[in-house]
Order: structure tokens, then sequence, then C-alpha cells
């Protein structure tokens, strides 16, 4: 094997600190370093940054990290979508709703169109001027009956007072 | 469930990981597929975060506004790349903005008062002296200043690489770098790591 250090193939070396590499790789590496001292001392320094990284522990996460995130979840919907939320099943079969609508309502103005109604004839003003004619005739004639009447009463008739 | 699910798309079989599938029902409106993906990538999440800008509550709000964005793409969500270079790609460019915009505490100040942090063992027959407990919290803030002096790139890359045990190809990818621009990458970070760091073999 070449020196790996030597190839500017270092990635070998950080991948066999990381014992990230497969047997056959890692017996090569070995052997190499039986005799070449500076992939040795650069794959120990490798392996002590590798386990002080590993002792790097996180923090504790909050408990009520996902609860914070399902409020902000909630949140992010939109005001008209939080809105219209409880219409939803509705609208989920709002298509067949309006097409049943529009067939009921086009079935009731078909069905309760109002029949033709026949315009009365409008009165006659020939009749009125006839009545009005009767209603004067009547009275003339009954003027005449009294004047008649009144000369037929001789003047000493008259009532004493 | 099968672990990988392989699906037709537009004429070429893709093999789906099975958090893309997940992702793909959280897209047809599965709630549950979102719990699930949210139960099992919280922890690298946080923790990817809490490493990138070494301040808990800044990680965690930095890890929601993941996972609210993935929750927000879920009907764009195309699975063009496994899931979890997704997740990854979102969560380093949010640690980034973070970093750039010096929205975090100032290392300094978080690594004064940041002990507390470290878990304590509770095992009473095996609990460490005041001297062990001492030297373990100045270990812990030599690393965490140590990845602190790493440019932001590099610490992503090296995070990536040893805790999420993800491949060249995979952190290439979160980065949107070539394989071997991340090989040079962790290259100078670990050389970095490895002087800063050689002391405590």
């Amino acid at each position: 094997m070449n020196c790996p250090l030597e190839a500017g193939n270092e990635g070998i070396l950080l991948d066999y600190a990381a014992g990230k590499l497969k047997a056959d790789a890692r017996a090569q590496v070995d052997r190499h370093m039986e005799s070449c001292s500076a992939c040795n001392q650069f794959a120990g320094a490798q392996q002590t940054v590798w386990q002080a990284l590993d002792n790097w522990e996180p923090a504790e996460v909050s408990m009520d990290f996902d609860r914070r995130l399902y409020a902000r979840i909630e949140q992010d919907v939109s005001w008209w979508a939080r809105l219209m939320r409880p219409l939803n099943p509705l609208f989920r079969h709002s298509v067949p709703i309006a097409a049943t609508a529009g067939v009921i309502v086009m079935a009731g103005l078909l069905l309760n169109r109002p029949a033709a109604v026949p315009v009365a004839p409008l009165p006659q003003s020939a009749q009125v001027e006839s009545l009005q004619a009767d209603q004067l005739q009547s009275a003339l004639d009954d003027m005449e009956m009294l004047r008649q009447f009144n000369q037929l009463v001789p003047d000493n008739a008259a009532p004493k007072m | 469930m099968s672990e990988r699910v392989t699906k037709d798309m537009g004429g070429l079989a893709a093999t789906l990981d099975f958090d893309a599938e997940l992702m793909l029902r959280v897209k047809e409106g599965d709630g549950a597929s979102f719990t699930i993906l949210l139960e099992k990538h919280r922890l690298p999440v946080i923790h990817f975060l809490y490493r990138m800008v070494q301040n808990q509550a800044v990680a965690e709000e930095l890890a929601q506004e993941v996972f609210l964005r993935v929750y927000r793409s879920r009907e764009s969500y195309e699975p063009t790349a496994k899931f979890t270079t997704w997740l990854f790609r979102i969560a380093t460019h949010l640690a980034l903005n973070s970093l750039r915009d010096g929205k975090h505490r100032r290392l300094e100040e978080h690594l004064d008062d940041d002990s507390s942090e470290t878990p304590v063992r509770q095992v009473s027959d095996q609990r460490p002296t005041v001297e062990q407990r001492m030297l373990h919290q100045s270990r812990m803030e030599e690393i965490r200043r140590a990845v602190a002096t790493l440019p932001e790139k590099q610490r992503a890359a090296v995070l990536m690489h040893k805790y999420d045990e993800m491949e060249y190809s995979q952190i290439a990818k979160v980065l949107n770098c070539s394989e071997s621009a991340i090989k040079s990458l962790l290259f100078r970070a670990y050389e970095t790591l490895r002087a800063r760091l050689a002391h405590m073999a």
C-alpha cells in the first residue's frame, strides 16, 4: 500500500480513525502503519479528536418542544383556513351539493311558474256615464214632480203658527 | 411497512428511503407520518444545531423552524434526494444564517455559564469528585471552543461527518459542494482540531 499521506489520500486515514473502513482496507492500513510513523502519528491524533468529540454531550431537549412546534404549526394555518375549517366537510361535497341545489331551484322555478292570469276588463266609461245620467234624470224628475205639487197646493193652506 | 419503497416517477424508477415515503404521506395529509418523522429526527437535528450555534435555546428555536419549514413544504415536496439530505440542508441553512446574523449569544458569554448543561451522573457510588467534574467541564469547553473556531462550513461538515455519520457524497449535497471539496474541507477542519486537541490524548 502506498503511503496515504504521500499520495494525498488522507481521507483513508480519517475513515480509519473513525472506524469506517471495511475489514480488508483496515487491515491494509494497519500493515502500512507498522512501518510508517507519519501515518501512525496522524491516525493517533485523529483518534484523539474523535474520542474528544465523542465526549461532547448535547444538552437535554425541552420537554415541551413538540407542544410548541404543534402550536406554531396551528398558528401557521391561515385565518381563512381556520375560519372555514368547520365548513370543510360541506366544501368537500360542495360540487354535488351545488349541482343538486341548482337542479332543485330550476325545477322549482319551472313547476311553480305562475299561471297566466286573465286581465280583468276595465270598466267601461260609458256605463259609468250612463249610471250618472240615470241618477241625474231621476233627480230632475223628482224636482219636476215637487214643482207640480207646489202649484196644486193653495197659499192659505200653509200651516198657521 | 417496507424499509425502502420503489416508486415509478415519470418513467424513472427511483428508490425512496422510508423517510421520503413518510413525507409523501404527509403531503397527502397524513399528520401521523409527520409525527413519526419528528420523533425520528428531532434529536439529531437539535443536537446538530446545538453544536453549530452552541446555544441550546437558539438551537431549539432553529429546530422548530426546521420542522415548521418541512411541514410548510409538504405540498411541494418531491423526493429528489434522501430525506435527511433535505432536512439537514434546511437545518444548515438556518444555522449559518443565524450565525451570520448574530442572533445567538456570543460564544464566550455562553461558555461562561454553560456548565449547567453538562449532564451529571446520578449514580451515587460512581459520582465524580468536584475535581473530576471541573476537569470534565474544562475539557468540554475546550472541545466546544475548538469546534467554534472552525469556519462555519467546516464546522457543519465535521458535525455531519462525526455525529450523523453521513457519507462525503451526502454532506456534499447538503452543503451544495462537490465531493472532493468536502474531503478537502474536512481534512482542513480535522487538521485544525488535531492541533487544538492533541493534548487530550
